[in-house]
């Protein structure tokens, strides 16, 4: 599971639990500047993910870590599906972000309110 | 680098505003967009940063294809039955369905929705030399009509009131 936030001109994305422990990543602190926005996008689960380095990938179980593909680097924490919603950065080091969040229409509206 | 764009921007951004325009924001997924649109996801979200991105491209070039050739029709109308008929047969499909759906909770919508339903008050009234406050009155008629999916009935049963008018 992934907490979103948003902290005065920032995102803070926070990593739970054993999540963190896959991932290799604690939380991830994003000005919002280099936000370009989020969707609630369930079916990119199913899509390539690249090779992944460092991190953990069970096949329909866990995809956490960094992913690398086409020349981008991508941040995944997804365990379900249903609630994966993509970040597209701006000027990071990640590319975008796939995490999987409590309520994705609510994180989507956070974010994309926080942009507006 | 990342991949080079292997797609047309145009034509998709075209193509959204027809998938848009005919299921609503909510009944779009990312997975229909990638099937309609024949952009892989990744160059999707590179190129249009979210769904709300490319939603709001999509609403700009609708107003831009589709209702701005109405407003400039609307300037030649000869009377107020011309332009009933103009708006209730132009393709405003993204136009009404992001008025609903979208204008209550997206504030970037919101503002391009109401200035185009605004122009079009405007055109009517300039052509037709009548009140700004009936303009809007027979804009607001015409939509109707059209959300009711009896455009031909309704329309021709209103156009027999509006024969005192110009």
């Amino acid at each position: 599971m992934t907490l979103i936030r948003i902290e005065g001109d920032d995102l803070v994305v926070v990593i739970e639990g054993f999540d963190k422990l896959w991932s290799f990543k604690g939380s991830l602190t994003i000005p919002l500047a280099n936000v370009r926005g989020a969707t609630a996008d369930p079916g990119i689960a199913a899509d390539p993910k690249g090779i992944r380095a460092p991190g953990s990938h069970v096949p329909g179980v866990i995809t956490a870590g960094t992913f690398h593909q086409d020349g981008e680097k991508v941040f995944w924490n997804v365990r379900d599906a249903a609630k994966a919603v993509v970040v597209e950065l701006a000027d990071e080091r990640y590319a975008r972000l796939v995490i999987q969040v409590d309520d994705p229409r609510a994180a989507v509206a956070l974010v994309e309110n926080a942009l507006a | 680098m990342g991949r080079p764009r292997a797609f047309d921007e145009d034509e998709a951004v075209r193509a959204a505003v027809d998938l848009f325009g005919g299921r609503a924001y909510d009944g779009v997924s990312v997975d229909d967009l990638v099937s309609h649109l024949g952009v892989h996801r990744n160059s999707l979200y590179k190129t249009f940063g979210s769904k709300r991105g490319l939603y709001l491209i999509a609403l700009r070039r609708h107003l831009t294809d589709d209702v701005r050739p109405l407003l400039d029709a609307l300037g030649d109308v000869p009377d107020a039955e011309a332009a009933l008929r103009l708006v209730t047969t132009a393709d405003l499909r993204l136009l009404l369905l992001a008025t609903v759906e979208r204008a209550p909770v997206d504030e970037e919508v919101a503002s391009e929705v109401t200035a185009a339903l605004a122009a079009v008050d405007r055109a009517i009234a300039d052509a037709l030399g009548v009140p700004a406050d009936l303009a809007a009155a027979l804009t607001a008629a015409a939509l109707g009509i059209v959300l009711r999916g009896n455009p031909d009935n309704a329309a021709t049963a209103l156009i027999r009131h509006l024969d005192p008018l110009p």
